[in-house]
């Protein structure tokens, strides 16, 4: 559904995004994850025909978005970061703007709306002016106005940003729900709504993609190991360096240690013997599966450990 | 087609939420009132009494008022045009909505079209407030109804050519006061060089002394600087019209006029396509 192929925007010199790859396959809910400034807010924007790419081009439902523009604009419907709206307007007034201007035909276009606001919880607001709105209905409003005449294609850039517990709750769940018949691709700096929402993760960082795969993949491939150890910390750190079974570790603190394994690895009793060699002590030893967040931290901070991992 | 009217409706409402509609009729409605007396109270003076404004007898009432009072009105509402325009683009950008206008399936041409006709929705709702005063005219004094009709459209063309020149520059400024401000400048550049346009000599500034060649060029150059000068400005080619004289290069003018800035404006919405 969407297919970017060597998308690149530069800002004058600075390059906002390189070389961006990605496919997205029909009724799939994509996780775009990155930290601040990574290229996510202008990945969606070139996507979505805001910028055009300096090189590169995608394909949304099978229309080129530099040579189709407005095609792909039908298919998409986008909630943009900031959620920019006529603040002087009604949200009813408005939504039915955005109605027409999506071609939705006139004697459907009321339904269209209602179906909308009620979708989003916005029925009881229809006639409030949205300058008076809190971020929450606005991020509301937002959202209704890129669910108008259900395009295929949804991009939505931190569709949970300034919701209270229970709206975050509501729109997750309103999301995997848009999931069955919409491709949805969504960014968020909220590692477990990734988890609970998308069935697979692209992890972005200073304009390239870092990671890209399925939840169960990334996760299930790897397991890790929590180590607390006493005595010396270097003499604990260059026994793990030796340990065959490691991808990578880091140290918080003096004392402890994250490690982990090679896909299928069960690194434990390497662990414990190479770290009782070089006479350091096993306070604890803890294994569980790799979430999300050691993903996200390993391939924005560390791919040269990972990578310097991945050659022994 | 739809989508044009869809974004105009938007525009044109936008004006009758926001104060700024009713301040911009509200301040025509009272400065062309006031023009209005004024210039027929002056006029019915100089009727009773032609030899003490030294005119041999009662002056012709088209040149005399009603020509002067429709350029009036014309220059009017290019002195208000910039309340209009201003906020068009360069609003969008400021806030922010430019994000969902560009991401809407809207074509470049629809955007631009939608917004020139919600400035012309100002024009005509200007336009019916001068008709007023026409209408009056026309019950009191004999003058033909075409020519008041050529009046209106001379009025008209006026103000869409200056609005479309403030939705180029609407295009090209970031916020409302920068657009505002430009178009307002713009305006009294053409102004000015109406004014400046009839007082430049008529012959070649080229002193005697230079150099035959040197002079030629100089003189045809000067030649159109001159004819820009006096042809450019916007009320130069109303004052014909207004009379009832209507050549066909003056309507042109106005069009291409507004043909231009749309054009220009067109392209300056495009450069983001290869601006950085």
């Amino acid at each position: 559904m969407i297919v970017a192929n060597g998308l690149t925007k530069y800002y004058g010199q600075f390059a906002a995004i390189e070389q961006v790859d990605f496919s997205v396959e029909k009724g799939e809910i994509i996780g775009f994850l990155g930290p601040n400034g990574a290229g996510k807010t202008t990945t969606m924007r070139v996507l979505t025909g805001f910028t055009p790419p300096s090189r590169g081009t995608a394909e949304i439902a099978g229309y080129d978005i530099t040579k189709d523009p407005v095609e792909v604009k039908r298919r998409v419907g986008y909630l943009p970061e900031s959620v920019p709206l006529y603040d002087e307007m009604l949200v009813c007034s408005f939504l039915s703007y955005v109605a027409e201007v999506k071609g939705v035909a006139s004697g459907q276009r009321r339904l269209e709306v209602e179906r909308v606001m009620e979708r989003c919880g916005l029925s009881h607001m229809s006639h409030r002016v949205l300058r008076n709105l809190s971020k929450g209905y606005r991020q509301r409003v937002g959202l209704a106005q890129a669910l108008i005449g259900n395009p295929p294609v949804l991009i939505l850039d931190e569709p949970t940003v300034g919701l209270d517990p229970q709206q975050i709750i509501e729109i997750r769940q309103m999301i995997k729900e848009l999931g069955a018949d919409h491709t949805v691709l969504l960014s968020t700096h909220i590692l477990p709504e990734v988890t609970m929402v998308c069935q697979r993760v692209l992890i972005i960082n200073k304009g390239r993609i870092v990671a890209q795969d399925t939840m169960q993949n990334l996760a299930g491939a790897n397991s890790v190991i929590e180590l607390e150890v006493s005595g010396e910390t270097s003499a604990a750190a260059a026994a793990l360096e030796k340990v065959g079974e490691l991808v990578s570790f880091s140290s918080e603190g003096a004392t402890r240690f994250t490690a982990v394994a090679k896909e299928g690895c069960e690194p434990g009793p390497a662990v414990t013997k190479a770290l009782i060699e070089a006479g350091v002590g096993v306070v604890s030893l803890r294994r569980r599966t790799q979430t999300l967040e050691d993903i996200f931290l390993r391939s924005i901070s560390g791919d040269e450990a990972a990578n310097a991992g991945g050659a022994k | 087609m739809r989508n044009v009217w869809a974004v105009c409706k938007r525009e044109f409402a936008s004006y009758f939420v926001t104060p700024i509609g009713y301040v911009v009729i509200g301040v025509f409605a009272a400065i062309l009132g006031l023009g209005f007396s004024a210039s027929f109270l002056f006029y019915a003076k100089i009727s009773v009494n032609p030899s003490e404004y030294a005119y041999a007898s009662v002056p012709d009432f088209e040149e005399t008022l009603l020509s002067p009072f429709l350029v009036f009105a014309g220059l009017l509402i290019m002195f208000i045009g910039p309340l209009v325009t201003m906020r068009l683009l360069s609003e969008e950008k400021n806030r922010g909505t430019m994000e969902l206008l560009l991401t809407h399936p809207l074509r470049d041409r629809e955007i631009i079209f939608g917004k020139y006709l919600a400035a012309l929705g100002m024009l005509v709702v200007m336009m019916a407030v001068l008709t007023v005063h026409l209408l009056i005219i026309g019950y009191y004094v004999d003058v033909e109804t075409t020519v008041l009709g050529f009046g209106l459209l001379t009025v008209f063309l006026m103000g869409a050519a200056f609005l479309a020149l403030g939705l180029f520059v609407s295009s090209i400024a970031n916020t409302q006061v920068t657009a505002g401000t430009m178009t307002f400048g713009l305006w009294f550049v053409l102004y000015i060089l109406g004014s400046f346009g009839e007082n430049l000599p008529k012959t070649n500034p080229a002193p005697e002394s230079w150099g035959q060649g040197l002079r030629l060029a100089v003189g045809a150059a000067y030649g159109i600087f001159s004819k820009l000068v006096q042809q450019l400005p916007l009320d130069v080619h109303a004052r014909e019209m207004a009379k009832g004289i209507v050549a066909p290069k003056d309507i042109v003018y106005y069009v291409l006029f507004a043909a231009f800035f749309l054009f220009l404006t067109f392209r300056s919405l495009e450069s983001r396509k290869w601006r950085a």
